[in-house]
């Protein structure tokens, strides 16, 4: 049979914009890097910070998540079907227009990314970041079963990064981390990069940081499938939000490190089944706010989006939902 | 409507279902407190887990010969043996030995769902009765099974009360459960001696002494092996192992895995009844069955087992704890599954079933979300399995 048929049509939108557009949303080249205005980074380094798609098209892609789920939930039979044709229909800056019809977040979610270079920065790293010349990592097209196509776009983004001289990469968004560490190296062979992931190296440096936050608050932390179950990073972030004076963490029952329930948004469901993503955002929103924590703290863009859904759903929007980095930041003071 | 759109609607249907959540909810928490308690009754569980990761994966990749020894080893025990190539093979064996207008009491079996046995048999004039309490629930229900060890995990006892006041007449309260139980009982007790045939699975089997392990709390099992004089198992060639030791071993981790300490029975078969103590001449055929016919399906299984990545799915103990890790389980229960459930259930569909499009389905239901795989005692890799399955399904 016709196999492609077979791949969910939501998905094969979004692997459609990696492929021809280099970025998850099918955004304008260039849009993605705005948030880095100002921040004299340079745009060639050994180091450098990855930002990923999440971070920087997130205000895009909670948009696009919420007019899926209004057409999921309004019962268009197929709504990625539906999605394809409005887009198809409106032309390529569906996302943009989608974004100015709906309302925007007071705090955009590059936030997080100014965060965390300003975190960076504070302990002392020198690293660049590539801005518009930041390849998409490609992962989605590896996880929805596009693997002939994963190669040939790692085969791109380890030239470009070659050619860019990086040497060392630090990511920020879990799966970005894990497809530049582990799914890259396999497919175009060869050493690869050297990744970390931004928790790894503020945990190696956190004696040298002096961190009070600005009030006394009780946090929990949700751990991204990716980041604890793909990357088996589950103390640093702990030992990082300890070391916070004022900060109170406490964890669900169970619920925690390799037990953490998922947030309903992982390896590209919440594009297939929008309103059973948001289900499963309810769910485990509720399993963290049941914890009695006013913060919720994660580090994805996915788990952000979706556990802030989720809480949504469960009227229980007086609790915050923030970066790792955000945090950190906060506590650093100026 | 597409495979996918009324997959899509079912699964849709299930999640908005209060009652399987409120079921699944009750079903999770009880799990994980019983499972917690097992582990830290008998903590070498954890590392025989390991020990029997590479006996699974050893007895795979020799299925063909474990069978052929275990059909030899049954054969010497006075049953009767047979390698079923495809699920019509296996069915056509059953039909030879059952024919029409029996009493059949049948155990829980995932292998007879499989080729959907009962269905067959009482199409063909047969009477069959489930008798493990759960698939008694489902039969009784015309529903399908939900949950491969529980398979009316999403029945809340509310439901269970309301259709066996409609079955007996009387009025039974939800709260009561151990009525209810006791009810189901009363309605199986005398099946078990009036059934001319048991049909029941198997959890495990010896390859070198031809022994199928049973694993139950109910004494369901015993019964229904012990009680008719005809006893027929079907069973998957999957779960084949060498030695009775290494059986051991499976059984163990498997209960254990499921959320027991330890169950209730564990029967171990091998051969007809017999008996030596009139002059020592062995007469087969005492208080147990007389007959003892085993039935190894292939049915895909040896093909499956030479995919590199896909074969981890014949590990598989069918305990069922990664469905009660699955964040969509808890939502969907089995409507997130075909004949099997969620990971493996996905790699069934396609590679045992022939069904790609429900595959396919299935395989984007999956979060690769990896709890299952922290959770499973051989270590599964389902979120590598679904996505190389994916990949198989779009790039062929």
């Amino acid at each position: 049979m016709a196999k492609k048929e077979l791949l969910p049509p939501g998905l094969a939108y979004l692997a459609d914009n990696i492929t021809s557009k280099h970025n998850l949303l099918g955004a304008r080249k260039g849009d993605g890097s705005k948030w880095a205005k100002g921040l004299d980074l340079p745009r060639e380094a050994e180091t450098v910070f990855f930002a990923g798609c999440g971070y920087q098209y997130s205000s895009e892609l909670e948009s696009l998540m919420s007019l899926s789920r209004r057409m999921d939930k309004g019962g268009v039979a197929d709504m990625a079907m539906g999605l394809a044709g409005f887009q198809k229909k409106i032309g390529i800056d569906a996302v943009g227009i989608f974004r100015r019809a709906t309302a925007k977040s007071e705090h955009d979610d590059s936030d997080v990314l100014r965060d965390a270079v300003r975190v960076l920065k504070k302990l002392g790293f020198n690293f660049g970041y590539l801005g518009e010349d930041e390849p998409c990592c490609g992962g989605l097209l590896h996880y929805i079963g596009l693997q002939e196509e994963f190669k040939k776009h790692a085969q791109e983004v380890d030239r470009q990064l070659k050619s860019k001289n990086v040497k060392q990469v630090i990511g920020i968004i879990p799966s970005c981390t894990y497809s530049l560490r582990n799914l890259l190296a396999k497919a175009v062979g060869g050493d690869g990069f050297e990744v970390k992931h931004f928790t790894q190296v503020v945990a190696e440096k956190l004696p040298s940081l002096s961190l009070h936050y600005p009030k006394q608050v009780k946090v929990t932390y949700h751990d991204p499938c990716q980041l604890v179950r793909y990357l088996g990073i589950a103390e640093e972030p702990r030992r990082i939000l300890k070391a916070i004076q004022g900060v109170e963490l406490v964890e669900p029952e169970r619920t925690s490190g390799e037990w953490a329930t998922c947030c309903g948004g992982g390896g590209g469901f919440e594009a297939v089944f929008p309103e059973m993503s948001e289900i499963l955002a309810s769910n485990r929103a509720k399993e963290l706010s049941d914890t009695g924590a006013g913060i919720i703290v994660t580090q994805c863009p996915g788990c952000i989006m979706q556990l802030k859904t989720g809480l949504k759903a469960n009227k229980a929007e007086n609790v915050e939902v923030l970066d790792l980095a955000q945090v950190v930041a906060r506590a650093m003071g100026e | 409507m597409s495979v996918f759109s009324e997959y899509k609607k079912e699964i849709m249907d299930a999640a908005h279902n209060d009652r399987i959540r409120i079921a699944l909810a009750r079903a999770i928490k009880s799990y994980r407190g019983n499972v917690n308690e097992a582990m830290k009754r008998f903590p070498h569980s954890i590392k025989m887990a390991e020990e029997v990761r590479q006996i699974k994966a050893d007895a795979i990749s020799n299925m063909d010969k474990l069978a052929q020894q275990a059909c030899e080893a049954i054969e010497y025990n006075k049953g009767k043996a047979y390698i079923a190539k495809t699920a019509a093979d296996a069915i056509a064996i059953v039909d030879k030995l059952v024919g029409t207008g029996k009493l059949i009491v049948k155990g829980k079996s995932m292998t007879c769902d499989e080729i959907e046995l009962r269905e067959h048999l009482e199409q063909k004039g047969n009477e069959v009765y489930e008798t493990d309490l759960g698939e008694f629930i489902i039969q009784k229900l015309h529903s399908r099974p939900m949950h491969i060890l529980s398979p009316a995990v999403h029945v809340p006892k509310e439901d269970v009360a309301e259709l066996f006041s409609k079955i007996t007449g009387e009025k039974l309260p939800p709260e009561d459960i151990s009525r209810l139980v006791a009810t189901a009982k009363k309605l199986l007790r005398e099946k078990f001696f009036e059934a001319q045939i048991g049909i029941t699975g198997s959890n495990v089997v010896a390859a070198d002494t031809g022994t199928l392990f049973l694993i139950e709390n109910e004494g369901n099992i015993r019964l229904a092996t012990g009680a008719p004089p005809v006893h027929i198992a079907v069973v998957g060639m999957e779960k084949l192992v060498p030695s009775l030791g290494d059986a051991y071993k499976v059984a163990e981790v498997t209960w254990r895995y499921a959320n027991y300490t330890v169950p209730s029975y564990v029967s171990l078969i091998s051969g007809p009844s017999k008996t030596g103590d009139i002059e020592k001449v062995t007469t087969y055929g005492a208080h147990g069955p007389s007959e003892f016919h085993v039935i190894f399906l292939d049915d895909g299984r040896t093909e499956l087992a030479k995919d590199p990545v896909l074969r981890q799915a014949l590990y598989c103990l069918r305990c069922g704890g990664c469905l009660y890790e699955c964040p969509v389980f808890a939502v969907t229960a089995g409507h997130f599954g075909d004949k099997y459930f969620a990971g493996c259930g996905m790699v069934w569909a396609d590679k045992i079933s022939g069904k790609p499009e429900k595959a396919a389905a299935m395989a984007y239901t999956c979060l690769t979300c990896g709890r299952c795989k922290v959770r499973c005692p051989v270590q599964i890799d389902t979120p590598a399995m679904c996505i190389e399955l994916r990949r198989q399904l779009v790039e062929g």
